[in-house]
């Protein structure tokens, strides 16, 4: 019982850590009525909700913030990876020749969050639909398709993306 | 050389747009169609959020539409993955390039 209440006293510090954070960038002022009010209002938000920012069985998650170097790198990757995927569509769009073929492969991410977020960008990136994600199964609709090998294929599709996620959420 | 940074983005997310649509009406399938649409025009809005922030500079209007754009990733592909997924469990069949036979593929047989 003791650990348990322990741990959601951490659970509720976080999520009231990332709300004032919110809170501060979007007032933009630091006069006392404005930060106390934040502070109480993001306590009060964060005692509501924590259980969805951060779910009991996460408790092995080592960083509850994410690395942030290996964040910043993650999202210039991932917006350089959209640009030149873009014009590949581009391009497609304008020849007309598209070859779509589902592909299925695997992910060797551990935590939910880097899998929904290794999904996510799949989505992201042009050219590629995550259409189902269960436990560490993708199947991907993927419009340009060199290949239908399993493995081959994860490897074009996922890039570098795996590797730098599991820095960034450990 | 900042304001042709800037236009530089908008111009690409103008061609980025037009081809999304484009793509809709060329393309065969909801698969294919929801590729050309949700993608191409993701790329083209983050297209419109970095010039933003590239005019505004270094201030806090730059930090509120980086939070923008951090939400956006988030619920753009979200939004794309939901369509796909009820398609894909509806059953619908993707569409697929048919290959044209020729004498090489019945050597083997």
């Amino acid at each position: 019982m003791r650990v348990r209440s322990k741990w959601k006293l951490v659970r509720i510090l976080f999520t009231t850590i990332w709300l004032y954070g919110g809170w501060l960038l979007y007032t933009g002022s630091f006069e006392a009525i404005s930060l106390s009010l934040g502070a109480i209002a993001s306590l009060f938000v964060a005692i509501i909700t924590y259980d969805l920012f951060i779910a009991e069985y996460e408790a092995a998650r080592k960083g509850l913030l994410v690395r942030i170097h290996y964040g910043i790198l993650y999202l210039l990757y991932l917006l350089a990876q959209m640009y030149l995927s873009s014009f590949a569509v581009l391009i497609n769009i304008l020849r007309g020749n598209i070859n779509p073929r589902v592909v299925h492969f695997r992910t060797r991410l551990h935590s939910d969050l880097a899998r929904v977020l290794l999904a996510t960008s799949i989505t992201l990136t042009p050219g590629t639909i995550a259409l189902e994600l269960q436990e560490d199964h993708l199947i991907v609709h993927w419009l340009d398709a060199k290949t239908l090998h399993s493995k081959y294929a994860g490897i074009l599709i996922k890039g570098k993306m795996e590797t730098l996620l599991s820095r960034v959420l450990l | 050389m900042i304001e042709g940074l800037v236009y530089i983005f908008l111009f690409l997310a103008a061609v980025f747009n037009l081809m999304g649509l484009v793509g809709i009406l060329l393309f065969p399938d909801p698969y294919t169609r929801l590729q050309a649409s949700s993608t191409c025009s993701t790329t083209a809005v983050i297209s419109v959020f970095i010039a933003v922030m590239i005019e505004a500079g270094f201030s806090a209007i730059t930090g509120k539409v980086l939070v923008i754009t951090l939400f956006f990733f988030v619920s753009s592909p979200v939004g794309a993955h939901i369509i796909a997924r009820y398609a894909w469990n509806m059953g619908i069949v993707p569409w697929r390039k048919l290959r044209k036979l020729s004498s090489k593929d019945f050597l083997h047989d």
